[in-house]
């Protein structure tokens, strides 16, 4: 649209509108990464005794964050969710409901692909084994390309199903109440076969992870579209649900996956059982090579695997290193690169799709620039993540079992010489036992008392190898603050980065507009944060203790159906959504840190099932407090009907 | 202005503010009234919370409490409204304060559509009143329409309905720096008593300092009847009737709201040039499908209007849909007097070209315009 006449902005007014919109944006975003950052950082510095290591790489990678998240916002709000609304809206005018469940299956596959969550599976499954679950692996491995498919699929149908839905205003509570009974029905055939028990919570975080940050907006702002377009809900809210029908059919899928790929696989079994000669033809299905069976038997189990291959020569293992030092300019390339098949291909399908329906936006200027903004906050987010938020997550979740490990870990060795018996001094227990002990002078200059080894003296050079211990930091006896203390962590954790998740933030923008501002955008966001919270809780329950994953699933989605029934419908859409949400860019890597710093130190099999609990309580946590707000609203009509004084 | 296809008639708009949830009552009462189109829209409205201050401090604190409301608008022939207005109040029973609130707005309308007949009933008698005036206020959402209702709400005026939209106008002409400029609005509408109108407004000016730039936009359109929500705070009440409740009845038995006249020095002599124009404007409101208001506004403001804020609405009776589709855009613009009949003359061809049997355009007169000038 051209307006006949065109204001000119002296120059230096148009820097003051600028600087002041771009200011405005930059400190919005500074405000929602200050919880997560502060508090990494102050439990770093407090609990763990440490300060974050390459702190200028770090600080630099934050900065980048928060300008990524401002811009990818803003290209949100000014390119993409205008573009998904607009042809929302003119799909149901022009197409009939068969080529709207078309395009919905392209959009919803081509999203999956465009926005792959294999990389950050992957890193879930790094501690997988192929011997302890051979299925799991094989999914994650040989059969990745097959796992990406099937969540494509379930994607797709699902935003096909929520067409159709939107088309003829049907209720998302029948969705719910078919798909969600079903997909605990399967998982608890799931759970009962060894080997497609490993997978389950690779399902259900892959229906976490799969709703990115330009899915989510996407999907969600051509759904209000269509549903407002069709017009035959009534609901204000109608639109919302299909984020969650996006992260159920692929858990589905996955499953389904999973139960036709099983009857080939190996069972689980020990490594020795598993590489022994006889089984040595089924393992070796799983790998491309024998040498890269080698290698993987070589990485995960060390130097034991050399037991395993009777007669072979394994060589040497093959690591590679950390990307976290690798230089600035090629991650950014490689995250450029992935944020521009991340938006490009969508973003053009739907103009295309414009295109051909021959309608036009009224700003095309403002949707190229946002496209533009979005490609650009998504390179610097996704930058910025990898060299600093994600590596002070890392830095603060590897230790993170020290504040609940009862046993001392070694941390390094000094050689004192000379060193003299007479230098020890003996403390005498209850019983009379003797104890020797000398002092060690530490970084501060503080004496401290450290138990004498004699097997570490020799008397021959008259030097003492002493060994550095990390202690526990609540010592070898109280671990249960040790693990109040990670809960707290886990928490805090949840609630902070969710805090700051853009897509989250693009629902509570359209929650509150849709609701002219009776929910607010932030109360949205604290209720999802605050379950995410308490999601992330029973996720680290889940690797402190072993639970098998189907047992912390099944209460929050028995309480989520009562909930769900009983709740409006407008509530219920919005809710389930957010679960689908929650699990993000920024949410996922610290997340993932945390779990395989817990994982790892309690020799868990895998990292998966945390984000599918982060994913299932902010549910329970926004219907509740959907349900909280409502009965305000009926006790207020209450009062104005009756007068009566209730307070 | 006589050149077919849509003829003007001259109706009156009802506006009927409502909680959701009695939101089917008011279709199905207007439906069987014989009402075939009602217009709905989000709103929500605001109100002061008083509770005693947290941790037993003495005291109380009041804060504002928005519930969400619907507003659904219909049109019908002059000598029905009343008889209209009358039905929904006993329905609804709006007399009872925090129910919700009705007016009607006498109007030229043009669409393709005869306005609805509406059935006879016996006749009751009107408890209406008929001195109230509704003050518009349209302010960027960032901050302007929070002041404004929260200021309302001080002075005692009424309970705000606030509406969302977006603003045309100026910002468009500004190319790509416009995206600096937030395009959402926040539609203020404000019921109270005629006779204090100029005053109330002063205040709000005044008091959401909406006299600085960009602090928005304020106009009054006459009402001719209306029942007013009363129920401005809720929570904590320390005797045996409200505030509210003493108002609204001694309006029913005074039949008027004249009797609460505040602003009794205000004379038309000495009213501030800075708070009101006395030049004459008009409203011109067109409901149209969605995707098609943009056209129209560009219309308008060729024709010399300043702008537009366009909200969204549903279409609800089923009888005149469009294939199904009941998303439509009501775009409000505000212009002077005198170049009305040529923007309205503009929208109506641009509506003859899009050959749109939903489009409607209304046109009612408005005073007291106010926005911020050099």
């Amino acid at each position: 649209m051209s307006t006949s006449s065109r204001i000119r902005i002296p120059r230096h007014t148009a820097w003051v509108m600028v600087w002041n919109y771009a200011k405005s944006r930059v400190l919005d975003q500074l405000k929602s990464v200050s919880f997560i950052l502060l508090y990494l950082v102050g439990f770093q510095i407090l609990v763990l005794g440490s300060t974050p290591a390459h702190a200028l790489r770090i600080a630099g990678g934050i900065a980048m964050v928060v300008m990524g998240l401002a811009f990818f916002l803003e290209g949100l709000i000014l390119g993409l969710m205008p573009v998904g609304e607009r042809v929302g809206v003119q799909l149901p005018r022009r197409c009939g409901i068969f080529l709207i469940v078309i395009f919905g299956l392209l959009l919803g596959i081509g999203s999956t692909f465009a926005e792959p969550a294999m990389a950050s599976l992957r890193a879930a499954g790094s501690t997988v084994t192929a011997w302890g679950s051979p299925l799991l692996y094989s999914m994650l491995n040989q059969n990745s390309l097959a796992l990406m498919s099937s969540v494509a699929c379930g994607v797709g149908v699902a935003v096909a199903f929520g067409m159709v839905r939107f088309f003829y205003g049907l209720s998302i509570k029948p969705f719910i109440f078919v798909l969600i009974p079903l997909l605990l029905l399967v998982s608890g055939y799931c759970a009962m076969d060894e080997n497609l028990q490993s997978i389950l919570g690779l399902a259900w975080d892959a229906g976490a992870v799969t709703t990115g940050a330009v899915t989510v907006p996407l999907v969600l702002a051509l759904g209000i579209g269509v549903s407002r377009a069709s017009g035959k809900q009534e609901d204000a809210a109608g639109g919302f649900g299909i984020i969650m029908l996006a992260s159920a059919f692929p858990v589905l899928a996955v499953l389904i996956l999973g139960i036709v790929l099983n009857p080939d696989m190996p069972a689980p079994a020990s490594g020795a059982d598993f590489f022994h000669e006889r089984n040595l033809e089924h393992a070796l299905t799983l790998f491309r090579s024998e040498s890269a069976m080698h290698q993987h038997a070589l990485r995960m189990a060390g130097e034991e695997a050399r037991a395993w291959f009777p007669g072979e020569s394994l060589g040497q293992l093959v690591t590679n290193g950390t990307d976290f030092l690798q230089p600035v300019p090629g991650i950014v390339r490689t995250e450029g690169l992935l944020a521009l098949r991340a938006i490009l291909p969508l973003t053009a399908l739907l103009l295309v799709v414009l295109w051909m329906l021959r309608d036009r936006l009224r700003h095309m200027d403002e949707v190229v620039l946002g496209i533009g903004l979005a490609i650009i906050g998504m390179t610097l987010l996704t930058t910025g993540i990898r060299t600093g938020l994600a590596p002070l997550g890392d830095q603060v979740g590897r230790p993170l079992p020290r504040v609940f490990r009862s046993v001392a870990k070694e941390e390094g060795r000094v050689t004192i010489k000379p060193f003299h018996p007479k230098d020890m001094w003996t403390s005498f227990s209850t019983e009379s036992a003797p104890t020797q002990f000398f002092y060690l002078t530490d970084k501060s200059g503080t004496p401290r008392v450290e138990p004498f080894d004699p097997r570490q003296y020799d008397a021959g050079s008259a030097s003492y190898e002493h060994i550095l211990e990390s202690k526990p930091l609540f010592g070898p006896e109280l671990t249960i603050a040790g693990i109040g203390l990670v809960f707290m962590f886990a928490f805090g954790l949840g609630y902070g980065s969710t805090l700051a998740e853009p897509a989250l933030s693009a629902l509570g923008r359209t929650v509150e507009e849709l609701s002219v501002g009776t929910i607010r955008s932030s109360s949205v966001v604290r209720a999802v944060s605050l379950g995410v919270g308490l999601g992330l809780m029973a996720g680290v329950a889940r690797l402190l203790y072993d639970i098998p994953t189907i047992w912390l699933l099944l209460p929050p989605y028995l309480i989520l159906l009562p909930l769900t029934y009983f709740s409006e419908e407008d509530f219920a859409g919005i809710a389930w959504d957010c679960g689908g949400v929650t699990t993000g860019g920024i949410t996922v890597p610290l997340v993932l840190a945390m779990g395989l710093g817990v994982g790892g130190e309690l020799n868990v099999s895998d990292g998966f099932g945390v984000l599918a609990m982060a994913s299932a309580y902010p549910i329970v946590t926004v219907l509740i407090f959907g349900r909280v707000v409502r009965s305000r609203q009926q006790k207020r009509i209450r009062e104005a009907d009756l007068e009566d004084d209730d307070e | 202005m006589s050149d077919e296809p849509t003829a003007s008639n001259d109706v009156t708009r009802i506006t009927c503010a409502v909680h959701p949830r009695l939101g089917t009552q008011v279709t199905e009462c207007l439906v069987s009234l014989g009402s075939h189109t009602v217009l709905v829209e989000n709103a929500r409205s605001v109100r002061q919370r008083i509770r005693p201050r947290a941790w037993v401090l003495p005291g109380q604190q009041v804060e504002l409490e928005n519930s969400p409301m619907e507003l659904f608008r219909t049109t019908v022939p002059r000598d029905s409204a009343l008889q209209v207005i009358e039905i929904l109040t006993r329905a609804l029973e709006l007399h009872t304060p925090g129910r919700g609130a009705v007016y009607a707005q006498n109007i030229t309308e043009y669409s393709q559509l005869e306005p609805p007949v509406i059935l006879q009933a016996p006749a009751q008698e009107s408890t209406a009143f008929r001195d109230f005036t509704l003050i518009n206020g349209i302010l960027s959402k960032a901050g302007g329409g929070e002041r404004l209702t929260e200021s309302a709400l001080r002075l005692g005026a009424c309970v705000p309905i606030v509406t969302r939209g977006f603003g045309t106008g100026l910002r468009d002409q500004l190319g790509l720096l416009r995206i600096t400029i937030p395009p959402e609005k926040e539609m203020v509408q404000l019921m109270v008593p005629a006779q204090d109108a100029a005053g109330i407004q002063r205040l709000l000016i005044e008091d959401a300092r909406m006299d600085r730039p960009g602090g928005g936009f304020l106009y009054q359109t006459p009402v001719s009847a209306g029942i007013v929500d009363p129920l401005l705070r809720i929570g904590r009440q320390e005797h045996a009737a409200s505030m509210e409740q003493l108002i609204a009845a001694m309006d029913e038995i005074k039949h008027g709201t004249g009797w609460r006249k505040r602003f009794a020095d205000l004379e038309e002599s000495k009213r501030d040039a800075r708070f009101v124009t006395k030049r004459s404007y008009s409203e011109i409101t067109l409901v149209c499908s969605e995707g098609k208001a943009d056209d129209f506004v560009l219309a308008a403001m060729n024709a010399g209007a300043g702008g537009a804020t366009t909200g969204r609405v549903r279409c609800l009776s089923a009888s005149d849909l469009e294939g199904g589709v009941g998303a439509r855009e009501r775009g409000v613009i505000c212009v002077p007097a005198s170049i009305r009949d040529s923007v309205v003359r503009a929208l109506r061809d641009t509506s003859r070209v899009l050959e749109d049997p939903l489009c409607r355009i209304q046109v009612l007169e408005s005073f007291s315009v106010f926005f911020h000038q050099r």
